[in-house]
């Protein structure tokens, strides 16, 4: 290890993963919302409402499994399919019927649905914070990287991150629905006129896009606390990263995310005091450069 | 069937017109009007404001009200937005006619009412905004702060912590003006009453950050002796939590305000980290007497949870409120003003006055650490120590000249 640090500093690796882990949440739910604005053309607002309530279901779901690492999964199995009903029920009960609609109309939709949302939480959740307990396997940490301390649940986070980015690959190149899904984004006209029940392949992507809000609302909720406003934050940020990936690619989501993640992470080593303004100015550098986002944009 | 309809409505109209009209006019009642925030996540502090207040306000219509008047409330919700909460407490004055406003947690809505207000000459009880300016620089006679302020949190914690051995800093927190008012306070604080401290640096996230761990790595790294760590809202919890993560809380000290809290501590059972430094004004177990067990128990058998800080708060402002009237004679603002001005009162936690030169409520603050305690499920505060207000709190001199 000390030929590796002699190329690069502990603490520059260590910041370097630490941004890693971080970049996985940021991913999975903007590759959600990536998917949704890439084949059905919803800038779903509301995106970040189904991560908040991902969050607050995983609270309740462990609580009632009876907590500890049992919880913990139970809430990761269940909690995104609580999320996927629900999006399902808007799916089918209002958004079919707009998708012919303007952009604007339907982001004003989807911004009352956040609206909507942020309210229903508070009335079956209430205001109080919550906190969901890191799962006894991953509580505490290991010296990595010079000894500094590296925690464990980031380090199931970095694998997490992957394996969500493969199962997307392979849902949308190896399946005949993603395949469809990516002909729906180019030209969805020509999709439906070769005979394809278009709307079904909507609801579809849809419904997983909102799946994958939530499953990152599960995933981040060990490392905060649950609260109302936790959507409010990410999903100006998950904006940004599908924004400067290009609208619609999901590998430009996972790219955005690790921009934002790293430059953070590596910031905050280089100005610390400032550490907050880089993901920002990396999003203005690209899209100085290229106004489209980094890959091909589907729009 | 459409003539019959607009004429029910025509009459229904009417109706409406001459039964609402007498009820505006007869005030039999002392109103005040609530501005506050009352969506997002400032909710779970402002519900125990309003609930405090709630549970005084039902006691004292109960034996009578005030003066024969019942107290009347109506509350609004200002969204977090300054702009919306100064037209509702315009609104509030103009339409409803209320005699008093309280609220609200939003400094800069705070100062865009307290602008307001000075020139409707309407009293306006501050129950949980932190910024000096509102008793300071922008105060004026019908400003009552009923909460600390940043500077004076920051100093209350100067005071406990120039007695550790801690030397090397670092300084971190929410970047916005709550946290940049607090660790500044307490740094200046600091360095006058021990001289010998040194920063070794400083780190600031944006408000509402998921991930603090990038941000202690860093700190690990420039090895302080002790973290100041200005967290509010959210954050609290978070940086609570990603401490406990990366170890940060078993390897250097930290301070955080209302870090002992049990808005903070309670969500996070069992998990919360040890030997976390805080302040705070209010616990439901402490001081373990009588009166605040009394207190205690009369809030959880209507409301179902422990009071918090902002209980207390809501709750010595509607007392506060009756008292004054009742000492004033008569319903009128001036006349409760004069009343108000060095008035102490028995709350559930001993005697408390508000201060005469600024209207400034004179709350004891507590330094404590977070301890496991067998009898709850839950971290709260141990070693607790009591900092008396007139020890925290700017000297009247010092307010007046901010003023100016």
């Amino acid at each position: 290890m000390d030929v590796v640090y002699s190329v690069i500093p502990a603490g520059v690796l260590s910041q370097i993963f630490v941004g890693l882990s971080r970049t996985t949440i940021l991913f999975i739910v903007a590759s959600g919302l990536t998917l949704i604005l890439g084949v059905l053309r919803i800038p779903n607002v509301a995106h970040g409402s189904l991560y908040m309530i991902g969050a607050f279901t995983a609270f309740s779901v462990a609580k009632l499994s009876g907590g500890g690492s049992t919880g913990f999964w139970t809430a990761v199995a269940i909690a995104p399919l609580a999320v996927a009903a629900i999006s399902f029920i808007a799916e089918r009960g209002m958004f079919q019927f707009l998708y012919e609609r303007e952009h604007l109309m339907l982001l004003l939709l989807t911004f009352a649905f956040s609206l909507v949302f942020g309210d229903l939480v508070k009335l079956v959740w209430g205001s109080e914070y919550k906190s969901v307990p890191v799962p006894p396997v991953f509580q505490g940490f290991i010296p990595l990287f010079g000894g500094l301390p590296f925690p464990l649940y980031n380090l199931f986070l970095l694998v997490a991150g992957p394996v969500v980015a493969i199962l997307l690959w392979l849902l949308t190149n190896r399946t005949k629905m993603g395949k469809i899904a990516r002909a729906a984004a180019v030209d969805r006209e020509m999709v439906g006129a070769v005979g394809i029940n278009v709307s079904r392949v909507f609801a579809t992507v849809f419904v997983i896009g909102c799946y994958l809000a939530g499953l990152g609302g599960v995933l981040v909720a060990p490392t905060v606390s649950v609260t109302l406003g936790m959507d409010h934050n990410l999903i100006i940020e998950a904006f940004l990263i599908v924004i400067i990936g290009g609208l619609g690619n999901i590998w430009g989501a996972l790219l955005g995310a690790l921009i934002f993640g790293l430059t953070q992470s590596l910031g905050i080593l280089i100005w610390p005091k400032f550490g907050i303004i880089f993901p920002y100015l990396a999003v203005v550098v690209v899209l100085l450069f290229r106004p489209t986002g980094l890959l091909k944009s589907t729009w | 069937m459409k003539k019959t309809v607009s004429v029910i409505l025509f009459v229904a109209f009417f109706i409406g017109l001459f039964t609402a009209g007498p009820l505006a006019y007869a005030q039999n009642t002392i109103k005040v009007g609530i501005v506050d925030t009352y969506t997002g996540p400032a909710t779970t502090f402002t519900m125990d404001v309003l609930d405090g207040f709630k549970l005084a306000v039902n006691d004292i219509n109960a034996k009578g009200g005030v003066l024969g008047k019942k107290i009347e409330y109506m509350t609004r919700d200002e969204k977090f937005k300054p702009d919306i909460g100064l037209a509702m407490a315009k609104e509030l004055v103009l339409k409803e006619n209320v005699d008093l406003l309280m609220g609200t947690i939003n400094s800069a809505t705070t100062l865009a009412i307290s602008d307001f207000v000075k020139k409707e000459k309407l009293p306006f009880f501050v129950t949980f905004a932190k910024s000096e300016k509102i008793i300071g620089e922008k105060g004026h006679p019908y400003i009552f702060n009923m909460n600390e302020s940043t500077a004076m949190a920051g100093k209350a914690a100067a005071i406990a912590l120039a007695k550790k051995p801690y030397v090397k800093y670092w300084i971190a927190g929410d970047d916005y003006e709550y946290g940049h008012a607090i660790a500044d306070s307490l740094w200046n604080h600091l360095k006058k009453i021990k001289p010998q401290v040194q920063k070794v640096g400083e780190s600031w996230w944006k408000v509402g950050e998921a991930d603090f761990t990038p941000y202690i790595t860093q700190i690990l790294a420039a090895k302080p002796d002790f973290i100041i760590a200005a967290t509010g809202g959210a954050g609290m919890v978070n940086f609570q939590k990603a401490a406990k993560a990366t170890g940060l809380s078993q390897k250097i000290p930290f301070y955080q305000h209302t870090a002992i809290e049990l808005s903070v501590l309670k969500p996070q059972e069992q998990n919360a980290p040890e030997g976390v430094f805080g302040t705070a004004n209010y616990f439901f177990y402490y001081p373990d007497t009588p009166s605040n067990r009394a207190f205690v128990d009369e809030f959880k058998k209507a409301y179902n949870r422990e009071p918090r800080v902002g209980a207390l708060s809501g709750y010595m402002t509607a007392r506060f409120i009756a008292e004054g009237y009742k000492k004033a004679g008569k319903i009128d603002k001036e006349a409760l003003i004069k009343a108000l001005e060095g008035m102490s009162l028995n709350s559930p936690v001993g005697p408390m006055a508000i201060r005469g030169c600024d209207h400034q409520l004179e709350l004891p603050m507590y330094f404590g650490t977070t301890t496991k305690n067998p009898k709850y499920n839950f971290l709260v505060a141990g070693d607790i120590q009591v900092i008396q207000a007139k020890d925290y709190m700017p000297t009247c001199d010092e307010v007046i000249k901010s003023r100016k």
